[in-house]
């Protein structure tokens, strides 16, 4: 902004105008995402259109969607829909623990409970998942002590299906502190006079808990849940650790598509693929979801 | 009745809590009683005698601490590249009357929602593409998509409380514009940016995904080493690793408490999407 304009317009400056120091200060961070991310996904989506030659790690020649309808057998399908089914489960199941964990971090009488709940989710987002995971092997495992806990789902923890649980298990512990911390600050923005009022005009805690804070939280609760599943769908370490072969997500499938069989464009296709279901949910299943429910 | 259904709901509630805190914390620790285990095999739960060999492998094993090096390293210079570019884009996206504001801001935090396995595979083709081969050159990029979302939506976090008209206030009474940000919004982010860039610092050291596709059989990351070891053989190694990470955890929240307070943290780090 030179110096003759910049002086009297910095308080009544219009909207809709970007200021010459906002440009400086947006510029670098936006050109390396653009070229470190922008660049390489728009190439990669140019890599899952081309033939793969077998053998080869260069690839074909020409334009084809073969990867993509190679997707739709049953077979890949089936990957999807594996992926997607744990992630509903555990997304479902971490709304169901983090609401509660998330209510009493904010709500609880006593501050040292609150205090501990809170320090407890913060240092789980800190604490490293490989670790964890390698807790949750050695503990929830044919060999560890909450193995008979993990029995009572149904499937023996020594039979190869028990890898799923452990799977959902690990999962669970990488979204259950972040969904109970966006919960946490879903129920700050809620002021507890409301709470009060309803207790007042009658109501019991649960009463008021059913019928004034849960509509209230909704929008959070909704964007919670789609947050956790898509950070299910997109993982790679949990199924990886844990899925001992027998579980394969589609992150999974474009890995050995690319370390094991070198097939380059066909891994492309599945990234794209995944990149545009992940954008899906959270940003198409929020904006239906936000038109849904009114707040 | 209605009370007793009132005092079954609570207890309910209660009991999920107390799920939940179980369930977080019971496998931690048994991890960490089993790295103190004396058994040179991996025996029933739990360990009857207690020794420091796991410690003694670890610290003994070369691929490890190699890993370690790289980690650290990575660590530190991809959460400082991140830390500066999201203070400087949450410095520009704190005025909401900036155009495109929101736009920008979802262009700045799509990474988080891209997977990683996509970002490491699309940056492996580029950068062969390019001729760029040097490892940590590309783990470096990596690392720092990843992370920018987090340290700009911390620092985004910690500014709401600062109000446009402070620094206008400033501009008023004689300071550039750059001034008054540097003067008024950067000290009023300080919980913001410590904040992002502990999170920067420990998504990149724990990051596998993007790591696999970039690294090479000699550049080769902590967590790289921990989960090949973990798919091959399960040994009370790793149980140590993981105990020593539990420590550094506890550590890095106690200084982030005296700092910052848990309160605030759980604000900065919490606001997500």
């Amino acid at each position: 902004m030179d110096a003759a304009v910049g002086d009297g317009d910095h308080t009544a400056r219009p909207a809709g105008v970007m200021p010459r120091l906002a440009i400086w200060l947006v510029t670098p961070g936006l050109l390396l995402l653009a070229l470190l991310m922008g660049g390489p996904v728009l190439l990669l989506a140019l890599e899952s259109l081309k033939p793969y030659v077998p053998g080869s790690v260069r690839p074909g020649e020409g334009i084809t969607f073969a990867h993509y309808r190679e997707l739709l057998q049953p077979a890949y399908l089936f990957y999807f829909w594996e992926t997607f089914r744990i992630g509903l489960i555990v997304a479902s199941l971490s709304i169901l623990f983090g609401a509660p964990l998330a209510f009493a971090a904010v709500r609880s009488p006593s501050a040292l409970v609150r205090k501990f709940l809170l320090a407890l989710l913060v240092g789980l987002l800190v604490m490293s998942l490989i670790a964890r995971l390698y807790a949750i092997e050695m503990a929830w495992g044919s060999n560890g002590p909450l193995a008979p806990l993990g029995a009572l789902l149904g499937i023996a923890p020594r039979h190869p299906r028990y890898a799923e649980v452990q799977v959902g298990i690990g999962l669970l512990h990488f979204t259950l502190p972040v969904v109970a911390l966006m919960l946490v600050g879903a129920f700050r923005a809620l002021s507890p006079r409301l709470e009060e009022a309803a207790a007042s005009l009658g109501a019991t805690r649960s009463d008021a808990m059913i019928s004034v804070v849960l509509p209230l939280a909704a929008p959070g609760i909704v964007s919670a849940f789609l947050v956790a599943l898509a950070m299910c769908i997109s993982n790679f370490v949990a199924p990886l650790v844990l899925g001992r072969g027998v579980v394969v997500f589609t992150t999974s499938l474009m890995y050995t598509r690319f370390a094991d069989i070198g097939n380059y464009p066909s891994g492309a296709a599945i990234g794209i693929t995944m990149l545009i279901l992940a954008f899906l949910v959270v940003y198409g299943l929020s904006a239906l979801a936000r038109r849904l429910i009114p707040r | 009745m209605i009370r007793l259904l009132d005092i079954a709901a609570r207890l309910l509630v209660r009991f999920a809590v107390l799920a939940a805190v179980l369930f977080l914390l019971v496998p931690l620790l048994v991890a960490c009683l089993l790295s103190f285990d004396d058994r040179s095999f991996l025996g029933a739960f739990p360990p009857r005698e207690f020794s420091l060999r796991w410690y003694r492998a670890f610290a003994s094993n070369p691929t490890y601490m190699d890993g370690l090096m790289v980690s650290l390293q990575l660590g530190v210079v991809a959460a400082a590249i991140a830390t500066i570019l999201g203070t400087m884009g949450a410095l520009a996206l704190m005025d909401p009357r900036l155009a495109g504001r929101d736009a920008l801001e979802a262009v700045f935090l799509s990474p988080k929602f891209v997977p990683t396995v996509v970002i490491g595979f699309s940056l492996l083709v580029f950068t062969a593409r390019l001729g760029i081969f040097d490892p940590f050159t590309r783990l470096v990029m990596g690392h720092v998509v990843i992370t920018l979302p987090f340290t700009l939506r911390a620092v985004l976090a910690s500014l709401i409380g600062v109000k446009r008209s402070q620094i206008e206030a400033a501009i008023s009474l004689g300071a550039s514009e750059a001034r008054a940000l540097w003067d008024v919004a950067v000290p009023a982010a300080r919980s913001g940016i410590v904040a992002g860039a502990a999170m920067a610092f420990v998504l990149s050291f724990d990051e596998v995904a993007v790591s696999l596709f970039l690294s090479d059989a000699f550049t080769q990351t902590l967590p790289i080493a921990l989960v090949a070891e973990m798919r091959a053989n399960l040994n009370l190694t790793i149980a140590a690793v993981s105990t020593i990470f539990l420590a550094a955890t506890l550590l890095l929240l106690v200084l982030l408490d005296r700092t910052i307070g848990i309160e605030r943290l759980a604000g900065d780090v919490g606001a997500r999407g």
